[in-house]
């Protein structure tokens, strides 16, 4: 499989560092925001990050030079419509992007592969729009922030997807430095399914609002588990309340499995506007 | 050997993932044979890995033939209960998870007996993380347990392989290891037996297990 040209579609965060990421393997990548200011500004910021890359000595000049000349702007509806793959950044909202998804469809070419990095939504709901010819060429391919750092990329197979061609992107994947993983399509895919009761059981073990057994639970995680950070610690990294609603995503798309529960005292931090470390206070506060 | 004014007794059983490490350091003795024994002791150390209700049958015994404290390991038991059915435990410990570090949680109000512990501890090559006012139970057996309860859940439904499972968790969030692998360290049977605990005592259906884990961790 050759991918040679890619659109990535939503440039905060994520869109950002996978437009880099590509970039960075020697793909041409056109950016596409709603907000056309916005995705200057990220364009810009990529710019910078080559720059810093090339001042500590991680990429040669030549190299920057020919990166800035192979990243643009692009209006959704001039995007290069033989792009070998798009990929979908926007906001977790399933309707926006299920409409992203038709127009793309009417404007791409029949070989254009479609891929969303929602981290919750199925992709097979995701794909009810698309034409028939399209639907086997829709897959989720979730990257991990930051993109450009983090090795993993799940890649989800709709009901649909052509799986022959989900595994030749898997390798591809796998062929340039990320570690890619092939999952089934279950609501939170692998990690963020997984990942629920580090979240959930710890705050099961502290109950109500204690800041003393806050830091414990952190502590043994960190210390016995050896886990980077304690489940408090990241909740306050990610957000309480971005946490609280893939957590009640999962829920629903499980129909109420109590595995997947969210926690009172999650809802009540949120409620508190105790987002975490964003708002300088969660479960600890950062003065 | 521990503090060596004491006269310190290790109930554990050959099978116990750390018995040669401990018998190279301590007296040991089966839980059988401590049962059947007349010596007298200062301290026992019992790491039987038991659940609630045998564990606390066991402690009932084992104070009708000594007057020692008791320190218990209480990985599959429920905490308070045991403290509060058993006067002679003075400290509770981990010992019976692997864990990929060498910090073990444990519990106590006393401050003679956390440096008991402490001090067995480092006769192990291992350091102590404590945990103040044990409730259900320790904090990582319980995490951990959760997360290798929903991966095996996951296989189940064939949403991916193990090594695709294991590798995911490593690389997307970095976990010191993969579930998959982490449970078969730690002992699926061992897991089984925590969550089945957890379920009995909370009669809550978040700790129902996994059909795979149970086939994976249960002689039926």
């Amino acid at each position: 499989m050759e991918i040679k040209n890619v659109v990535v579609i939503g440039t905060g965060t994520m869109g950002q560092g996978i437009a880099q990421w590509f970039l960075q393997q020697k793909v041409a990548v056109e950016m596409v925001d709603s907000n056309y200011e916005f995705a200057l500004k990220s364009h810009a910021k990529i710019f910078e990050n080559l720059d810093g890359l090339l001042a500590k000595g991680k990429l040669q000049s030549a190299d920057v030079a020919n990166f800035k000349q192979n990243i643009h702007v692009k209006h959704l509806e001039k995007i290069n419509p033989e792009a070998d793959l798009v990929i979908e950044a926007i906001i977790e909202d399933k309707e926006v992007k299920k409409e992203l998804f038709k127009k793309l469809d009417e404007i791409l070419s029949a070989r254009s592969i479609i891929a969303s990095n929602t981290s919750s939504f199925p992709i097979t709901e995701l794909a009810k729009d698309l034409s028939d010819k399209r639907k086997n060429k829709f897959l989720g391919l979730h990257f991990f922030n930051p993109a450009t750092i983090m090795k993993l990329v799940e890649v989800i197979n709709g009901l649909e997807t052509d799986k022959e061609m989900s595994h030749k992107l898997y390798m591809w994947f796998n062929a340039r430095g990320k570690v890619a993983c092939e999952c089934n399509d279950a609501p939170g895919f692998i990690v963020n399914r997984v990942a629920r009761n580090f979240y959930g059981e710890s705050l099961r073990a502290v109950e109500t609002y204690d800041l003393e057994k806050i830091k414990e639970v952190d502590q043994v995680i960190r210390e016995v588990g050896g886990f980077k950070m304690g489940p408090f610690e990241l909740m306050d990294l990610i957000g309480i309340d971005v946490n609280l609603s893939v957590t009640e995503s999962v829920y629903r798309a499980f129909f109420d499995e109590p595995r997947f529960k969210p926690h009172r005292l999650q809802k009540e931090m949120v409620d508190a506007k105790r987002f975490g470390r964003k708002s300088k206070k969660g479960f600890y506060i950062y003065e | 050997m521990n503090d060596t004014s004491l006269n310190t007794l290790v109930i554990i059983e050959t099978n116990h993932p750390l018995y040669e490490q401990i018998a190279a350091h301590h007296e040991t003795r089966s839980v059988e044979d401590a049962l059947a024994s007349f010596k007298t002791y200062d301290l026992v150390f019992d790491l039987s890995a038991l659940r609630t209700k045998k564990k606390i049958t066991l402690l009932k015994e084992l104070a009708k033939t000594t007057k020692a404290e008791i320190i218990t390991d209480l990985t599959l038991a429920w905490g308070e209960m045991v403290f509060k059915s058993c006067p002679q435990v003075t400290g509770a410990l981990s010992l019976l998870f692997y864990s990929p570090t060498a910090a073990i949680e444990y519990s106590t109000k006393s401050e003679k007996t956390k440096q008991q512990i402490l001090e067995f501890l480092k006769s192990i090559e291992r350091h102590g993380v404590e945990h103040t006012d044990l409730k259900l139970g320790f904090h990582y057996p319980r995490v951990i347990s959760m997360i290798v309860n929903e991966a095996y859940f996951a296989l189940e439904e064939n949403l991916a392989t193990p090594e695709a499972i294991d590798l995911a968790m490593k690389n997307g969030v970095n976990y010191p290891l993969g579930p998959i692998e982490w449970g078969q360290k730690i002992g699926t049977k061992n897991i089984v037996d925590l969550l089945t605990e957890y379920s009995e005592i909370t009669e809550d259906p978040r700790y129902r297990l996994s059909r795979e884990l149970k086939m994976t961790g249960k002689n039926i």
